[in-house]
């Protein structure tokens, strides 16, 4: 920032006049005010009468007002007016030369809420320095701007101006800062911008400026500082910008600029600072850069850079920070990246860079975060990664890495966040990790790692998240686990953990994920988890947990999964799990429990999962289940359940899949399912439901699966089938159902599963049904359907599968069933084909030979 | 930083997005998921294939027996391209393997011999390449066994002449060398199985080693 004179006597010649006239008599100041029709201060006063916010700015700028001058009052024959006589240059924020000109206009941070056009700016032609920065102007910067000829600082940064940034600019020869920063200023950066050769520092970024970076801005020779970051600059960086050989900080992050970096900027060997992130750069990083001796802080991260990361980069020792991540950048990271001693933030994650860690990275004795995440790096964590004593935050994530975890890490003693997941470390976790008691963050999980979890763990009592999870790990969980209370996350889950859960876990009430899936656990589940009042996300699933579920569970009434599913869980499901009001899913299928459905489950209102199949559960379904207004999948298959399906199960239209299949419930199909709309796989076969349900189903828009199969149903089967346009399985075999197959069965397409078997359905097979060419198991078998095959099924060209069985077909056997290539199933018995031709296609006999013996009743012969 | 610790296959049935972390305790659900993705499924013939289910059993394409095992796989003319993992192995209880006429590369993996229950292998009309696994010679129940019109090299694994029950055996159209097998089940088969490659001609016992000319 320059310094300012104030009392500098203006060079121009009109102002060498107006000084001599001011000096000598106030009397001839009328004469001039033909050249400015306002004094200063009355345009100082018309200007602050114009901000919207009269009252309330008014703290600041309060002594803006008329004082007329003493020796004005006292002044003989006085004729001049009253305005002609203040002087503003006492006034807050104003500051005049030797002749009382204004100068110098400094109002930041003054809340003034108006526009500039209201400012007159040919009165104040010998202003050098205008500061309205931290304001509410809003609306353009008036072209006029430009008859403020002595400007050498002019800041209008954090306000909300808008429009175009008027060319007119260019003409202020004499601006050595222009700060236009933190406005809405949009349009393109006028060219004319590049002939303000005294610029030292410009600012523009922070607006909506959009169009390319003109090149004539090469032409600000003396510039040092050029921000033009977060706009919409697009187009490429010029060339030209190499010519700013004074450049000590270049921003022009955060826009679209596309095309390469120009090798030129390599030729700004003053510059320490360098941000062109986040844009849509492409190309090499050229190794030029490598020039840039005086670079302290680097940043071309978040482009599409490729190829390799130039060992150039390695010279710039002053570095302190370094961002190429998230680019495409591939290769091997340059050995030489280790001569940069000063380097505090390294961040080369989200590239596709490949080879090994160089070991030279261990020299980086300063660094606090190392991000290496996200890359194709292989081989083992170097050896002198352990003297890295500053460090704060190591990610090497998603990576190939070998080899196993150096208990050398456990060194890093300022370390808060370690994340070495998604690796293919193996070998045992090492005790030493339990020295780095700053860990906040802990991620091993998605490698090979085996052994036990070490007890020293549980020394990390700030740790708020522990990743383990998908490893090899073996052994039980230490109890010593339930000292880290400040554990939001745990996460355990697949690995081949055993022994029983410790109490203790009871003991980390901040928790809100607790996930032991997919292990060996045994014994119960322990009653001390119901004092987990914070936990969301309970998960023990897959594992092989017995005993009962603990009432105390009932007590987490912010839980929104349980999943306890695929264990071996007994008893009854407890009454208190209907507490759980935030309840979402609820997983417990798969396990020995028996009893009934607890009654409060009806009152479970956010609950969209509820999974209970395969137990051993009997008893009447709560037809309250009907009341959970956002249920979405019901699983009740597989158990002893009695008694009637809830009636109002699809109340909320909200059911997308619905399996009641294989228990012994009766009555009838539930009225709510005719018109819920949101179906997408219904089983309720393998019951003794009963009832006539010709009217019982509706037409479905997303239905994919439906089996009724094995029931006591019957009726006429219902034409809206063949209106449910994404149907792919549609069972009904094995019921009473009567009448003949609709024709209009023929419409749904996408059926490639038809069972309509062992009823009693009449008829002949609609002629319709050759447009379901998707089809690829038809059973007809076992009922009365008569007539002759039609011809048209000959465009079922993928069927695999076709049983037409025990019918009484007559005619001839269909000869186009040799054209199906894909048929391994084809029975014909117990009909009344008269002519026994078989088709002679290779495939037939083939299909002859392979499938008879697999098949007990293959063709009629 | 690694949020979820399971990815999900992306399906087309997104909606039902909760139903995560998969149920399928399945191995045999599981090894035809691990399947899928390793094919790219032009004609979606694979749509149906929902991993969210507990078992594979109302999968097209799949055939389970009474106690919900796999017992066969049915993708001829299907349009698949891509290849095939050891995941196959799993399938403990298959008995017909048909993965005939289409576009599905690489090698054949040796696990395929663990399928002890299998009675017909179709992979003829693919473009499998390298070695038929010697390890086919476990399959005691095969039947059928068509590799023709691969890319098949190396020679015809003498051990395969222990498979007594093997009524048809297509090798033809590959790149086979050696000599052909006399023996055990071989000597019903016909040359036409064995036409273009480049196998010269029966073997001659106690002459030439059979791999003459590989």
């Amino acid at each position: 920032m320059r310094s300012l004179t104030f009392d500098r006597v203006c060079p121009l010649i009109y102002c060498l006049l107006l000084h001599v006239h001011l000096l000598s008599s106030q009397n001839y100041f009328p004469h001039f005010a033909s050249a400015s029709s306002t004094t200063e201060a009355e345009a100082l006063l018309k200007w602050k009468a114009s901000f919207l916010n009269q009252t309330s700015h008014n703290n600041q700028l309060k002594d803006w007002i008329y004082l007329p001058k003493s020796s004005d009052t006292n002044a003989t024959n006085s004729s001049s007016t009253p305005k002609a006589n203040g002087s503003p240059c006492i006034w807050t924020g104003i500051s005049c030369n030797a002749a009382g000109r204004v100068t110098n206009i400094t109002i930041a941070s003054s809340g003034i809420q108006g526009m500039l056009h209201e400012f007159s700016f040919s009165s104040f032609p010998c202003l050098e320095y205008l500061d309205l920065s931290f304001n509410k102007l809003f609306d353009v910067i008036p072209p006029h701007i430009s008859f403020l000829s002595k400007l050498f600082h002019l800041d209008l940064s954090n306000n909300q101006l808008s429009g175009r940034i008027p060319p007119k600019i260019g003409l202020l020869r004499n601006l050595t800062s222009l700060h236009l920063h933190r406005n809405n200023l949009s349009d393109d950066i006028p060219p004319s911008l590049g002939n303000l050769k005294s610029l030292v520092n410009l600012s523009m970024s922070y607006n909506l400026l959009n169009g390319s970076i003109p090149a004539s801005l090469g032409g600000l020779i003396n510039i040092t500082i050029l921000y033009l970051g977060k706009n919409n600059l697009s187009g490429t960086i010029p060339k030209e910008l190499g010519n700013l050989k004074s450049l000590v900080d270049l921003q022009l992050s955060i826009n679209r600029l596309s095309g390469s970096i120009p090798k030129t900027l390599g030729d700004l060997t003053y510059l320490t600072t360098l941000y062109l992130y986040s844009n849509n750069l492409s190309g090499t990083i050229p190794k030029e850069l490598g020039n840039l001796k005086s670079m302290v802080d680097l940043r071309l991260s978040f482009n599409q850079l490729n190829g390799s990361i130039s060992k150039t980069l390695g010279d710039l020792t002053n570095l302190t920070t370094l961002y190429l991540n998230s680019n495409n950048l591939s290769g091997t990271i340059p050995k030489e990246l280790g001569n940069l001693k000063s380097l505090v933030d390294l961040e080369l994650n989200t590239n596709q860079l490949s080879g090994s860690i160089p070991k030279t990275l261990g020299n980086l004795t300063n660094l606090t975060t190392l991000y290496l995440y996200r890359n194709n790096l292989s081989g083992v964590i170097p050896p002198s990664f352990g003297n890295l004593k500053s460090l704060v935050n190591l990610s090497m994530s998603y990576n190939l890495l070998n080899g196993s975890i150096l208990a050398s890490l456990g060194d890093l003693i300022n370390i808060t966040i370690l994340y070495l997941g998604n690796n293919n470390l193996s070998g045992t976790i090492p005790k030493e990790l339990g020295n780095l008691k700053y860990l906040t963050d802990l991620s091993l999980s998605t490698n090979q790692l085996s052994g036990s979890i070490p007890k020293t763990l549980g020394d990390l009592t700030n740790l708020t998240t522990l990743y383990l999870y998908s490893n090899n790990l073996s052994g039980t969980i230490p109890k010593e686990l339930g000292n880290l209370k400040s554990l939001v996350n745990l996460q355990l889950s697949n690995n081949q953990l055993s022994g029983s859960i410790p109490t203790a876990l009871g003991d980390l009430t901040n928790l809100t994920t607790l996930y032991l899936y997919s292990n060996n656990l045994s014994g119960t589940i322990p009653k001390e988890l119901g004092n987990l009042k914070s936990l969301v996300n309970l998960q023990l699933s897959t594992n092989q947990l017995s005993g009962s579920i603990p009432t105390t569970l009932g007590d987490l009434t912010n839980l929104m999964t349980l999943y306890l599913h695929s264990n071996n869980l007994s008893g009854t499901i407890p009454k208190d799990l209907g507490n759980m009001k935030s309840l979402v899913a609820l997983q417990l299928n798969t396990n020995q429990l028996s009893g009934s459905i607890p009654k409060t489950f009806g009152d479970l209102h956010n609950l969209k999962n509820l999974y209970l199949f395969g137990n051993q559960l009997s008893g009447f379904i709560p037809q309250n289940l009907g009341n959970t207004q956002k249920l979405t999948v019901l699983d009740l298959d597989n158990n002893h359940f009695s008694g009637y399906l809830p009636q109002n199960i699809c109340r909320a239209r909200s059911l997308i899949r619905f399996t009641a299949h294989n228990n012994h419930l009766i009555g009838p199909i539930p009225k709510s399912l005719k018109n819920c709309t949101s179906l997408f796989r219904v089983r309720l076969e393998g019951n003794q439901l009963i009832g006539n349900i010709s009217e019982d189903f509706g037409v479905y828009p997303s239905l994919n699966f439906i089996d009724v199969s094995n029931n006591q149903l019957y009726g006429e089967i219902s034409q809206n089938w063949g209106f449910c346009p994404n149907l792919t399985t549609l069972r009904l075999a094995g019921n009473k159902f009567t009448g003949s197959i609709p024709a209009e069965i023929g419409n749904a397409t996408q059926i490639h599963e038809l069972d309509l078997s062992s009823n009693g359905l009449v008829g002949k097979i609609p002629k319709e049904f050759g447009g379901l060419a998707l089809m690829v198991k038809l059973m007809l078998d076992g009922n009365q359907l008569s007539g002759r095959v039609p011809l048209e099924l000959k465009s079922l060209i993928d069927l695999e599968y076709l049983d037409l069985s025990a019918n009484k077909f007559n005619d001839s056997i269909p000869s186009f069933v040799g054209d199906f290539v894909k048929l391994y199933y084809l029975n014909l018995s117990n009909n009344m084909f008269g002519q026994v031709h078989f088709p002679t296609s290779k495939h037939f006999k083939l299909l002859l030979q392979k499938h008879c013996k697999a098949t007990t009743a293959c063709v009629a012969t | 930083m690694a949020s979820f610790p399971l990815s999900l296959v992306s399906f087309s049935l997104t909606f039902l997005f909760f139903l995560s972390p998969a149920l399928s305790t399945n191995s045999e659900g599981n090894a035809l998921h691990a399947l899928r993705s390793r094919f790219n499924d032009a004609t979606n013939v694979l749509q149906s294939w929902d991993p969210t289910l507990v078992n594979p059993c109302t999968w097209f394409h799949v055939t389970c027996d009474a106690n919900n095992h796999v017992i066969r796989l049915d993708l001829g003319n299907s349009n698949i391209s891509g290849s095939l993992g050891p995941e196959l192995g799993q399938l403990k209880h298959l008995e017909y393997l048909e993965l005939y006429r289409n576009d599905i590369g690489g090698k054949i993996p040796k696990e395929l011999g663990n399928l002890k229950n299998l009675v017909s292998m179709d992979l003829y009309g693919n473009r499998f390449e390298g070695k038929i696994p010697k390890s086919f010679s476990k399959l005691k129940s095969l039947r059928f066994l068509r590799l023709n019109n691969n890319k098949l090299s190396g020679s015809i694994p003498r051990e395969l002449t222990g498979l007594s029950n093997l009524k048809v055996f297509d090798v033809s159209n590959n790149d086979l060398c050696g000599t052909i097998p006399v023996d055990g089940p071989f000597s019903t088969f016909s040359m036409e199985s064995f036409e273009n490659n480049r196998l010269s001609g029966p073997e001659l016992q106690g002459l030439v080693p059979y791999d003459f000319g590989c």
